[in-house]
């Protein structure tokens, strides 16, 4: 086990209450006691049970990342900054149809309406934005509804409620697009499945997403009420660095803000989170350091490799390799996520002991605290 | 009217709120002051017509008007609607010498400590009963109501099974009018279940 | 059963005491009456109702119980006999036209107060004794000792209402209003009701009529005089009476239920020859004389009452005025803790006050029996909380509000009010109402909740009332909500009756007490036409419903409304059939496994579900179920189906 489970009042106690849910969404969706709310988990009644799934799968209970890895990747965690990597490259959407509605290259939507078409999935389990541009999961069947889904607003939303949702008896296959905290309660599910929900087994395809913070759903979209009519907004966008602005896309307009503004609306969970590229994933897609519309994507496993070797194969994305420079920066990036989330957890603490819910080896621990910081960055 | 072997006699109608409490203790009560008797009957109602226990204290007088509510221990004959409902009034009323005609169909309570602990062992509270009885009577009227395809019916089954423990002056012929002035129309089937109480009635042992 | 009106006089009835009591009335030949229903009096006006045309006399379910005196008022002042019913709640509301009616007097013909108590508080808020109210204010009182005085002492108080021309009160208590037992019938006089409202319009006169409360001392000293007479005849009255020996050993001063409960004491006792009886039907003004010459005839004295030491206390402070010139009585009761002044009477609490005090071994049951008793399991008689009917609309309304009140976040509550939907206070409710005082009260505490924003305050406030309520006593709360936009949400459970007390009519519904077309009035349009932002939805919409809660208890400030509608399920079935076929599909019920955890038997806990342990599923019990179909939305397996039935 993973995990020592508990129960629903030791979820709020030991994660909710002390302000480190990151809204995964592992706890909702198929529990009538837990609800997404407003951008916050809330309970509508006591369950007493003393053992639960909203527990065991929570990604800021104890998380021993050694045995999740293991489980995986078949290694332990931390050998390499970035996670298991089988290959990495830079890659794009053939189709500008598709490139043009996402953000940076469009690989992610290209991924999985590749995914539905070559079969490996029957569903896809996506975001979308609402008209008052609040992010919500959906289901994708299609390339084109995939498409719906393409784009992001950085915030922080229960992706995995959509999973809980689907039937039991479910005996579609699924994939799925995931932050790195989601990947986390996802792969918690993997090492340990649930008996009462849609079966885990069936989630063939992880895409995880490279996150240094979300945003909070509540106050992130009150400050965009309070400067556009959401409706109004077509797409958000996080140039590449060295940029540093967020942009509105207002019908042919860009509204930007500098980026420090938006980074007051950053999840405070986020800063207690090690994993910037989505470790636990078959593939992981973000942007490309000083380049606009590519991607950089992780391959990790098996799957991964073969989802983006058919895509090549059927001119699908365009794949090229990655800059030496830019992996190093890449590498040096997510350790210093890494760095940053362990020493805030111990400032929080105040002891080297205590990691919250981080099961880290005392080696990494140390490394970890020993790495110096500098002021966090970009997304 | 004739004079009575005890005076007042004390019937409690022991059941759980919209059971039909109320109305089983009117068609009796109304029975007997047809026939000349003095009759006051008590009730808890209101609030605990919804789900709680209810009960309805009948004192039956050849000679006088008594209070509504009968002292401890003083209970000569329980008609139980529910099982775990007779018992908590033979715990209150019930002495070595009261009969006791129950109905052993279970309504549950609400479970409002979520325990789930459920229902009381029929036979053990069956037995219960029995040792807090002098004599005790059974009789399947709900399972017979809903096969005569009214549950309501139950309660006049339990009327007719009432008559048969003898000690309440009341014929099924007396209870004819007052059925056909409550029920103008359902005289016919409540008649026949106040029969089949009669008939249904047996000992506990 | 007859009505109330049957043409029998001399035959035996089986009555409640309140039926006995409009009897009464009618037998004293009363031409208007008028209530709001409250238990334990709602009988009185509800067996009137149904006669009334008949017996050609107007009978209406008023607003409030304000508004019913000063109708049944208007009534005396014309010429006709009135008689206005109400439970003690709602004479604290006609408190302030009694406080006026008495110095002004009535009019030719009487008017009587019959005020329903409630010691125990079996359907009520509180307990409080009225009786105190008669002698605060000088009205004479009197009290049914049994059911057949129930009716008797109505065309006697009748009498002495107008003889001495002031407003009368008639207490009776749960256990006589709600009491069952013989009334042997009287005669129903033919009466033609005349009236006419007599004016002096010579302008010499002093007063354009003489029903005035002014001057106010001087008419305040008339009243005085009026109650010394009425003592005069209260000494004479068959109502008060004295049973027992010349010199008992114990004097029993009683009044109401006491007495048949004395009664009973003694018989079960065995103490006929050691215990006398004085039994009061007239409270107050006390007969002083008849009460002096009982003190003499024992001494050691035992007063049995409903609640409070009224008579105790009124004895006790006449007989400290003659103490000197006769031997002092030893007086026991509820200040010597021989009785409870809180609680109901039982046969056994006045058995063992009697037992006490002559010092009598008294054992009901034998110890052999006892020992049985106190080995039957705890699990065996277990408790039953009250909770709503299977089918209530309530459930449901509290479902919506509770899981909106959580979504929500901020702590908020339901301050509560008097209805069914009390029960909110428990787990019927889910626990939802955190404040629980008298008819309005919700809304006005939300009136105050609602201002203390500037405070640091900002839960937010939910005023749950019926939709009787709302007409007796909401309105001006919402009013002055909406005027000082005070920031709380009213919601109205509209289930189109006064459920409570027996499905009266109100402003809202259909037809008046007299079964006539009524003037229907629509609360969403008074609400809207004050200002307030209306929404109304069907309580078993759980989603809309919990929706357009979450959406009201978001607005920021203003006195906003939700009505949820949805017929009482007691009125439904008398119409209608069962909706649909409940089934439970035991392979998809979760039961106890994570993910549920009995959500339906736990925390819905509607009664017509019931856990079974044995095989670790729900069950629907057909007797109890009313199949409303709700519990279909909360199972979150989709585990209980509802079929609709053709």
């Amino acid at each position: 086990m993973v995990t020592k489970t508990k129960g629903v009042g030791d979820l709020f106690k030991e994660v909710i209450d002390k302000g480190l849910c990151t809204v995964c969404g592992a706890c909702v969706g198929d529990c009538p006691y837990m609800v997404f709310y407003r951008g916050k988990i809330r309970m509508l009644d006591l369950c007493n049970r003393t053992e639960g799934h909203c527990y065991e799968y929570c990604p800021r209970t104890f998380t021993d990342l050694d045995a999740i890895s293991n489980r995986i990747h078949g290694m332990p965690y931390g050998g390499d900054e970035i996670g298991s990597v089988k290959r990495v490259v830079m890659a794009r959407a053939v189709d500008s149809k598709t490139r043009s509605k996402a953000q940076y290259g469009g690989t992610v939507s290209m991924l999985l309406s590749l995914a539905l078409d070559n079969g490996l999935i029957d569903a896809a389990i996506l975001s979308k934005n609402t008209e008052d541009k609040l992010p919500s999961g959906f289901v994708a069947r299609s390339s084109a509804q995939v498409l719906e889904g393409a784009g992001s607003n950085y915030m922080a939303y229960p992706a995995l409620e959509t999973l809980n949702r689907m039937p039991r008896d479910s005996k579609d296959r699924f994939g799925i697009v995931v932050t790195p905290c989601q990947a986390i309660a996802l792969a918690k599910m993997v090492a340990s499945p649930p008996e009462q929900r849609v079966n885990i087994g069936n989630v063939k395809l992880t895409v995880g997403l490279f996150c240094t913070w979300a945003l909070s759903y509540g106050r992130f979209h009150e400050f965009i009420k309070n400067h556009v009519t959401p409706a109004k907004i077509r797409k958000f966008d996080i140039p590449p660095p060295p940029a540093n602005r967020f942009d509105f896309y207002i019908g042919k307009d860009i509204k930007s803000f500098p980026l420090d503004e938006i980074r007051d609306y950053r999840m405070p969970t986020c800063a207690y989170c090690l994993d910037m590229t989505a470790e636990f994933t078959d593939i992981s897609v973000g942007s490309v350091e000083g380049t606009e519309g590519w991607n950089t994507v992780i391959v990790r496993t098996q799957r991964g490799m073969e989802i983006i070797e058919d895509a090549q194969k059927k001119k699908r994305l365009e794949i090229k390799e990655l800059p030496d420079k830019n992996l190093a920066h890449l590498r040096e990036a997510a350790l210093m996520k890494k760095a940053r989330a362990v020493q805030a957890i111990v400032e929080k603490t105040g002891d080297k002991n205590d990691l919250l819910y981080l099961g880290l080896s005392d080696k990494l621990k140390d490394k970890l605290l020993a790495h110096k910081v500098t002021p966090q960055g970009g997304h | 009217m004739n004079k009575l072997a005890k005076d007042p006699i004390n019937l409690v109608v022991a059941g759980v709120g919209g059971q039909g409490n109320v109305m089983v203790s009117l068609v009796i009560g109304n029975a007997l002051v047809h026939e000349g008797y003095f009759v006051t009957i008590g009730e808890t109602y209101g609030s605990s017509q919804r789900g709680g226990s209810v009960m309805s204290h009948l004192k039956i007088s050849a000679e006088k008007q008594f209070s509504p509510l009968i002292p401890e221990g003083q209970a000569d004959v329980v008609l139980g609607m529910e099982p775990v409902e007779t018992l908590r009034v033979l715990k209150s009323f019930g002495n070595q010498n009261v009969i006791t005609v129950v109905n052993p169909r279970p309504i549950h309570p609400v479970d409002f400590t979520g325990s789930g602990g459920g229902y009381p062992d029929m036979q053990s509270l069956l037995g219960q009963i029995k040792s807090l009885s002098g004599k005790t009577y059974t009789v399947n009227a709900t399972d017979e109501a809903l096969k005569m395809g009214n549950a309501m019916l139950a309660n006049m089954i339990l009327i007719g099974a009432l008559l048969k423990s003898g000690l309440i002056p009341l014929s099924e012929d007396a209870l004819i009018p007052v059925i056909k002035n409550m029920f103008p129309k359902a005289v016919a089937e409540n008649t026949k279940a106040l029969k089949a109480g009669t008939e249904l009635v047996g000992i506990l042992s | 059963m007859p009505n109330i009106d049957i043409d029998a006089p001399g035959s035996n009835q089986l009555f409640i005491g309140n039926e006995a009591m409009a009897r009464g009335a009618l037998e004293a030949g009363i031409g208007f009456a008028s209530a709001y229903p409250g238990t334990p009096s709602s009988e009185i006006l509800g067996s009137l109702s149904e006669i009334a045309k008949k017996r050609d006399i107007y009978v209406e379910w008023s607003v409030n119980e304000k508004v019913a005196i000063e109708a049944g008022s208007a009534a005396s002042f014309a010429g006709i006999r009135s008689l206005v019913a109400m439970k003690m709640n709602g004479l604290n509301v006609v408190i302030d036209f009694l406080s006026t009616i008495i110095l002004s007097g009535i009019g030719k013909k009487g008017i009587v107060v019959m005020v329903g108590d409630d010691p125990s508080a079996h359907s009520s808020s509180n307990e409080t004794d009225s009786r105190p109210v008669a002698k605060w204010l000088d009205i004479p009182l009197v009290e049914p000792g049994d059911f057949q005085e129930a009716k008797d002492m109505m065309p006697f108080i009748y009498d002495v209402s107008e003889e001495f021309g002031t407003i009368c009160l008639l207490r009776s208590v749960t256990r006589i209003a709600h009491a069952r037992g013989n009334i042997k019938l009287g005669e129903i006089p033919k009466i033609k009701h005349k009236a006419r409202f007599e004016q002096f319009l010579d302008p010499a006169a002093p007063m354009p009529t003489p029903i005035m409360c002014i001057p106010s001392p001087f008419r305040h000293m008339f009243q005085h005089m009026r109650i010394d007479k009425v003592r005069e005849k209260f000494e004479t009255c068959s109502f008060n009476r004295y049973v027992g020996p010349e010199k008992p050993d114990l004097l029993i001063v009683t009044a109401g239920s006491g007495w048949l409960y004395s009664q009973d004491a003694v018989n079960a006792l065995k103490a006929e020859d050691r215990i006398g009886i004085l039994k009061l039907g007239t409270l107050w003004p006390l007969p002083e004389k008849l009460v002096k010459s009982c003190l003499s005839r024992a001494d050691k004295v035992l007063f049995i009452e409903e609640t409070d030491p009224f008579l105790e206390g009124a004895v006790m402070e006449y007989a400290a005025g003659f103490s000197a010139e006769s031997k002092r009585n030893m007086f026991y009761g509820k200040q010597t803790r021989h009785l409870n002044s809180f609680g109901e009477l039982t046969p056994d609490a006045v058995i063992k006050a009697i037992t006490s005090v002559l010092d009598i071994k008294y054992a009901p049951r034998d110890a052999e029996y006892m020992k049985k008793v106190g080995a039957i399991p705890q699990d065996h008689v277990m408790d039953r909380l009250l909770t709503f009917c299977p089918g209530c609309p309530h459930r449901a309304s509290f479902w919506a509000i509770k899981d909106a009140l959580h979504m929500d976040g901020r702590h908020g509550f339901v301050t509560g009010d008097i209805g069914c939907y009390t029960m909110a206070l428990g787990p019927a409710g889910f626990f939802q109402t955190r404040t629980h005082q008298c008819m309005g009260a919700g809304a006005g505490l939300a009136n105050g909740f609602g201002q203390l924003g500037r405070f640091g305050f900002d839960q937010p406030v939910v005023s749950v009332v019926g939709d009787s309520t709302f007409f007796h006593s909401i309105m001006p709360a919402l009013v002055n909500g909406v005027h000082n936009h005070a920031n709380f949400t009213l919601v109205i459970l509209d289930n189109g009756a006064t459920a409570m007390t027996g499905f009266q009519p109100h402003p809202g519904t259909e037809l008046t007490a007299m079964g006539e077309p009524a003037a229907q009035i629509s609360m969403e349009n008074i609400c809207r036409a004050i200002g307030a932002r209306v929404e109304i939805c069907d309580p078993f919409d759980l989603k809309n419903t919990t929706r357009t809660m979450l959406d009201l208890i978001e607005q920021e400030k203003g006195a906003r409304v939700a009505i949820m509608r949805r017929t009482c399920e007691l009125v439904r079935q008398k119409k209608d059939k069962k909706p649909y076929k409940m089934q439970i599909n035991p392979d998809k019920c979760l039961g106890e496994d994570c993910g549920c955890n009995r959500l339906c038997t736990r925390i819905f806990r509607c009664p017509g579900l019931i856990w079974d342990a044995s095989i670790g599923k729900t069950r629907i019990d057909e007797v109890i179920c009313n199949a409303c179909g709700v519990c279909a939305d909360i199972c979150p397996e989709g585990a209980i189906t509802k079929e609709a039935v053709a």
